[in-house]
């Protein structure tokens, strides 16, 4: 059998070129192209070379339209042994061709040639081609021998016009050639025999004896003989380009093969009349043609199949032939539209197969069927073919067919969706690289439908071991490395662990025969997809310039808590299509899964991050991967110059071959796991997580910017305070990178931001600009936060949970290298951003003391009475040294200017130590040196008292000394919620005093307030202050009516002395009153409000027994005196005076009580006294005072 | 004899392939079924050509091999049925007889197909891994080896 038949071939006049002497494989190929282009001669072009020298046999050749077709074997081959069957397996011309500059030799040339000739008995012409002679061997050329040819030395186009010459000048004497062997043939009949007949015909002429049967055979014989020469020269009829003289001599063949039953050269004839008929009707387009020539063969197969004969059927067969025809007429039909047909032709053809003896025969035919149903656009059939021919090939068990197989397999690749990528076209390939940001989201349509079909595992698995093994075989380490990684890759699910370690040696095996570094298309393990793409740590955040503004960092970074804000006006939201920003000589970091599936330790020789822009130095890092596990590792590099970088993937040196893994393969791969396309998701099966897709941003490198770095001065760890703490921190800055820092701007962010009390910005003001490797250290005071009760809650729980919990304030700092310089103005998008560092200030607050209750107490000391009133604290401007000279505590005790009496008010705040340590508690009050004298001498803020200590787990109570402070006035303003005023019309005018009344009230609460400091102190560095505002206005909420406003009306007592009672006393201590002596005395009272008050006055003296006298009706009192009814009508904010005398006739302690029983009360004075009833008699009483009265009784 | 039947995803992924012979030709039945594609394609894509009409989910012979018919049919969601048999000598009127021929087998295959795939569990373009969808398949594979023979 032969490759590439068809109808046609019948007419193809095969022509051997042979290399002679030295040739260089290209060159020859390049000397063979030329001849392919002249594979048809038209008759027309060569009669200048033809000479009639007879009458021609082929009378009815068409000389304007005809042609001659040449079929070039190149290398030659060997005489078939049907050559006498079909004229056109002969070889009926040798070409040789040289290559003049490595054969100096003419004579060689020469020798070899004809030598090279006598191989080809049949060649009935010979030439031989020289190129690129040299001008001694043209010259030389033109002596020697009248077959070769030289071409000069010229340009492509001028030899091939040479070489067209040349071939017409051979095909016209091929045609004079032919004209010769057919008168020949005709005259002298030759004996034309097969290998099908010789044995048969011999018996049948030799071994029979009767006469009447041999004269019969030899009339047969002959008959045959003459159908066959007949046959024959129709064959040399059609070679010659005259169809129809061809036709008339098969006319005749078929004629008497059919008389003489011989069946295949009756089937051969009628080939060669197909053949005939189609060249003849080569131009017109006559349907009814192929109906013709369907039948006609039809007919031929039918005959080959008659011609096989049982008995040599062991040795040869006609069955080639038969399967020949079967081929030829599938070609002509081979259309779409047939494609029933054909398939019934090659299924029979392939049926045909296993009877065909020769293995060769066998895998031509597979060949042909597998291109022919190829043509058809059947790809699965034709690669099931060539896998027949591979597997035919593999039989062979040499190189050279194991090659043969690698390669036929390889076609197949495609069909079973397992090729390789170097074969999928570099140029998609390319393309999308570059498109791989735009649609990394999705996926390829072609991706998914390889997808889909790489579900015939069964099938791809056994092809992609074929090639192994062929490529093994062809000695091909490159193909069998990336067969078994194909094998490896897709299919490791399916594969035992055996098998893979087998697929691991044969990868190990392979790339020991490989140079080192090789790169292979096919990736093989491990899996690896795109873990994270970390944006810039917070330490080294970019943020756009916006030059246009002072605060040029304003608006383009996030301020909020959000990474991202819906709000950021016209940037795309869209987070997959996030840019990202890298500088140039900045490493950045990407995050990316490994996963090794297999049953084999793993050995990632390099993994590095693969960078088609070409401004990227990524850095490799080697590791192992045990058996079925998944690691995500962090790869990094350098961008080394500005521009776009893309990252389509990594560069893997595994099994000694260099390779890509792309991400997207390794994503789709995974998106078919999640539809169950694929076998199995290598990540999953590895036990690593389900992972979202990530995709990857834009990444632009921009010129390098300054970095600052920082760190706290004394270690990175959180600052541990204890609530209300104060610590100065210091903060370094450096600038880390390579240019410096020009501007530079501190901010605060994230939660209890008045936490931070004073950063140091004018240190860093002062420092700029900030060149390279330069540290300024900033100085930040710190105050701790109060605990709220989820932090308290927290606090109770695990260290670590509250160390994680962002309470803490962050320093912003937005700085920015030198502005660009004035070269490219216009351009708005050439200013270098700048970046922020954050800084976070993680405070870690403990709970310190803390704050159980405040309550106010207050004690009234009974005042003398004296010559003078007790005078009021505010009033002792002259008395500063005496009170300087007493004690501090002696001057807490003050004279209540509004109630006469010495008062003495404490806060007490209980606290209570919940901590490990010891804190001790000072209290100072500052005072107010305008207003209090006082303090005039002392230092203000350390007006304090002696520090309490608290034990740990104790709780203790600490005083406050209130100093006194009250209104001048009682005014109706404070009680205006109270009560409703009758007259509306009053109300809108005293609404406006009455409320700067209330805000006054309340403006001195928080001053008394605000003059208390509470401090605590505990070991050698903590110390910070207690809030305790809110306690103190709790407490002071209650009884603040009490304390602060006056009562309505203010009682004192005075001794009265005339000159006598004055001298004489002199003996007598200061404030005395004698017994039995008239002691004249006089009441003060004063009006506090700014009403007129009338009222009663009673005035009762009782001796002091009891530690209270005043009130309750145990008190023991032994001697008592009232006088009362005195009615008193006191002028508003005046006092007003009534005498009265006391004559006490036993000496001792007596308290003098002043009560008065307002009359016609206001609504105020009810407010104060807290009455509601309008009907109920107010009653206002002063403070006692003591009488000491001596003398004996 | 049926020896193989098998579906086929519209985008010419198995979704089950079965064969009912004890010889281990899995192999050989998985290049057949493979193979039979093309001609479902090429039946699919030229409708007018092969005869087709628009409502005909049976698509017929699609081609014989050595020692096998290949019958297809093909659902309106392009999912094809394939049935590779070992009876040479059918006759065509014997295969479109819906009463006990392969075209009521592929009927009975298709029902079978859809309450298959009608499980809420299932996954559509998954292989069919459900054991009452085997046990079904092979019930009908027997009983068509009976209704044939008698």
């Amino acid at each position: 059998m032969e490759p590439d038949v068809s109808v046609e071939t019948s007419a193809m006049i095969r022509i051997a070129i042979i290399p002679i002497g030295k040739i260089p494989h290209q060159t020859l190929r390049d000397y063979y192209s030329m001849f392919l282009h002249h594979h048809t001669i038209p008759l027309s072009s060569i009669s200048s070379f033809y000479t009639e020298e007879q009458k021609s046999p082929f009378t009815n050749q068409p000389w304007e339209t005809g042609s001659l077709r040449f079929k070039f074997v190149l290398g030659g081959e060997p005489p078939s042994p049907w050559e006498d069957f079909q004229s056109n397996r002969k070889i009926l011309a040798v070409i040789g061709v040289f290559h003049c500059p490595l054969s100096p030799d003419l004579d060689s040339v020469i020798e070899e040639f004809d030598g090279v000739c006598k191989g080809y008995a049949s060649a009935r012409v010979t030439r031989c081609f020289g190129f690129f002679p040299c001008d001694s061997q043209l010259e030389d050329g033109g002596k020697k021998g009248e077959n070769l040819r030289l071409f000069p030395p010229a340009d492509r186009q001028t030899q091939e016009m040479h070489l067209q010459t040349m071939m017409q000048e051979i095909a016209a004497s091929l045609l004079m050639e032919f004209e010769k062997y057919v008168f020949q043939a005709e005259s002298a009949g030759t004996i034309l025999k097969t290998p099908l007949d010789s044995q048969a015909s011999l018996s049948s002429e030799e071994v029979d004896n009767f006469e009447f049967c041999k004269k019969l055979q030899v009339i047969k014989a002959k008959k045959r003989r003459l159908g066959r020469a007949q046959k024959t020269i129709g064959d040399y009829c059609l070679l010659a380009g005259s169809p129809v003289d061809a036709n008339a001599h098969y006319s005749t063949a078929l004629e008497l093969a059919r008389l003489t039953a011989d069946y295949f050269w009756y089937a051969g004839a009628l080939e060669g009349s197909v053949c005939a008929l189609l060249i003849d009707q080569l131009s017109l387009k006559d349907p009814s043609l192929e109906d013709e020539v369907r039948y006609r063969y039809s007919s031929v197969i039918l005959h080959y199949k008659k011609s096989f004969i049982p008995e040599n059927a062991q040795r040869v067969s006609p069955l080639s032939f038969e399967l020949e025809a079967n081929l030829k007429l599938a070609r002509y039909l081979c259309r779409k539209e047939l494609a029933k047909e054909v398939v019934d032709l090659l299924t029979s053809a392939a049926d045909g197969a296993k009877s065909l003896i020769d293995a060769t025969d066998r895998l031509i035919l597979y060949v042909e069927i597998a291109r022919l149903f190829g043509t058809l656009g059947y790809q699965r059939k034709a690669a099931f073919f060539s896998r027949q021919v591979a597997q035919l090939y593999l039989q062979q068990d040499n190189k050279l067919a194991a090659i043969s197989a690698l390669q036929v397999l390889s076609m197949t690749t495609k069909a079973y969706r397992v090729q390789s990528r170097a074969s999928i076209s570099s140029n998609s390939h390319i393309n999308e690289v570059g498109s791989s940001h735009a649609d990394s989201g999705k996926m390829h349509h072609q991706s998914v439908v390889s997808l889909f079909e790489s579900q015939w595992s069964t099938l791809q698995m056994v092809v992609l071991r074929e090639i192994l093994l062929s490529a093994v075989r062809a000695g091909d380490p490159l193909a069998a490395w990336s067969a078994a990684a194909r094998l490896l890759r897709s299919y490791y699910p399916l594969i035992t662990p055996a098998g893979q370690n087998g697929l691991a040696r044969a990868l190990a095996n392979s790339s020991e025969m490989l140079p080192s570094g090789i790169r292979c298309s096919d990736p093989a393990l491990p899996f690896v997809r795109l873990y994270s793409f970390p944006l810039h740590p917070s330490q080294m955040d970019i943020i756009k310039c916006n030059p246009a503004r002072e605060d040029w960092w304003a608006g383009s970074a996030p301020s909020g808590p959000f990474i991202y804000t819906p709000f950021s006006k016209g940037e795309p939201n869209d987070s997959s299509k996030q840019d990202l920003i890298w500088i140039v000589g900045e490493p950045v970091q990407i995050l990316v899964e490994l996963a090794n599936p297999c049953g084999f330790n793993l050995r990632v020789d390099s993994i590095y991050l693969s960078v088609h822009s070409g401004n990227f130095d990524p850095f490799p890092i080697s590791l192992d991967l045990p058996p079925n596990s998944s690691k995500v590792i962090t790869l990094s590099g350098i961008p080394t110059s500005v521009g776009p970088v893309t990252i389509p993937g990594c560069t893997v040196h595994c099994f000694g071959v260099v390779t890509e893994h792309l991400f997207r393969d390794v994503d789709n791969l995974l998106h078919g796991a999640a539809q169950g396309l694929v076998l199995s998701d290598p990540f999953r099966c590895c036990g690593s997580p389900k992972l979202k897709n990530v995709s990857v941003p834009n990444i632009s490198v921009v010129p390098p910017l300054p970095l600052l770095v920082s760190h706290v001065v004394g270690g990175d760890g959180a600052i541990v305070l204890y609530e209300g703490e104060i610590r100065e921190i210091h903060i370094s800055l450096a600038n880390a990178g390579t240019v410096p820092v020009d501007q530079a701007h501190i901010s605060l962010s994230g939660k209890n931001q008045d936490s931070v009390l004073l950063i140091s910005y004018e240190t860093l003001k002062s420092n700029l600009p900030l060149k390279p490797g330069a540290e300024v250290i900033l100085p930040v005071t710190l105050k701790a936060w109060k605990l709220g009760l989820v932090d308290l809650d927290n606090a109770s729980g695990s260290m670590g949970r509250q160390l994680k919990d962002s309470s803490s304030p962050s320093l912003l700092i937005h700085y920015a290298g030198p502005l660009t310089d004035c070269e490219d103005p216009p351009k708005g998008s050439a200013v270098a951003p700048g970046r922020r560092l954050v800084v976070p200030l993680n405070m870690c607050v403990l709970q310190g003391l803390s704050f159980v209750k405040a309550r106010l107490l207050s004690m009234e000391i009974p005042a003398h009475v004296g010559e003078n009133l007790p005078k009021p604290v505010y009033l002792e401007n002259s008395s500063k040294e005496a009170i300087d000279s007493e004690t501090k505590m002696d001057g807490l005790v003050k004279i209540d200017p509004f109630r006469g009496s010495w008062g003495l008010r404490f806060l007490e705040l209980e606290l209570s130590n919940p901590t490990d340590l010891v804190f001790e508690i000072s209290v100072s009050v500052q005072l107010d040196s305008t207003e209090d004298k006082l303090s005039a001498g002392q230092d203000a803020t350390e007006y304090g008292y002696p520090k309490t200590r608290i034990d740990r787990d104790f709780s203790a109570r600490v005083l406050i000394p209130l100093e006194h402070f009250k209104l001048p006035i009682l005014d109706g303003s404070f009680f205006m919620k109270d009560f409703k005023p009758d007259g509306a019309v009053g109300s809108r005018n005293s609404s406006f005093s009455e409320k700067s009344a209330k805000a006054e009230l309340k403006a001195s609460i928080n001053n008394l307030i605000s003059r208390i400091k509470v401090r605590w102190q505990s070991g050698r560095t903590s110390s910070g202050e207690l809030n305790i505002k809110d306690a103190i206005q709790a407490a002071l909420k209650t009884s603040a009516m009490d304390v602060l406003l006056p009562d309505p009306l203010t009682f004192g007592f005075r001794l009265v002395r005339n000159n006598l009672s004055q001298e004489s006393g002199d003996s007598r201590p200061k404030g005395s009153v004698l017994a039995h002596d008239m002691t004249p005395m006089e009441i003060v009272v004063r009006n506090n409000t700014k009403e007129m008050i009338r009222m009663s006055l009673n005035i009762t003296c009782r001796d002091v027994a009891g530690e209270n006298c005043v009130e309750g009706t145990k008190a023991t009192v032994l001697w008592s005196g009232v006088l009362n009814g005195i009615a008193i009508d006191a002028p508003p904010l005046q006092e007003s005076k009534h005498s009265f005398s006391l004559y006490f006739l036993v000496p001792g302690e007596y308290s003098l009580v002043a009560a008065a029983l307002i009359e016609d009360a206001t609504d105020l004075l009810r407010a104060r006294a807290k009455t509601n009833s309008p009907d109920e008699p107010i009653f206002c009483r002063g403070p006692p005072f003591h009488v000491r009265v001596i003398g004996t009784a | 004899m049926i020896v193989c039947v098998a579906v086929v995803g519209h985008q010419n992924n198995p979704l089950y392939i079965q064969s009912f012979t004890e010889a281990d030709d899995a192999l050989k039945l998985h290049h057949i079924v493979h193979c039979s594609l093309d001609v479902v394609d090429e039946r699919v894509n030229n409708p007018k050509k092969s005869g087709l009409t628009l409502n005909e989910t049976f698509l017929g012979l699609l081609y014989p091999t050595e020692n096998y018919k290949v019958y297809g049919y093909l659902t309106n969601t392009k999912v094809k049925f394939i049935l590779v048999t070992t009876d040479l000598d059918v006759r065509d009127a014997d295969v479109r007889n819906l009463r006990y021929g392969i075209a009521k087998f592929f009927r009975r295959f298709h029902a079978a197909y859809v309450d298959a795939v009608s499980n809420p569990f299932h996954v559509p373009g998954k292989r069919i891994t459900s054991r009452t969808f085997a046990e079904r398949v092979s019930n009908i594979v027997k009983s068509f080896g009976l209704s044939s023979a008698g």
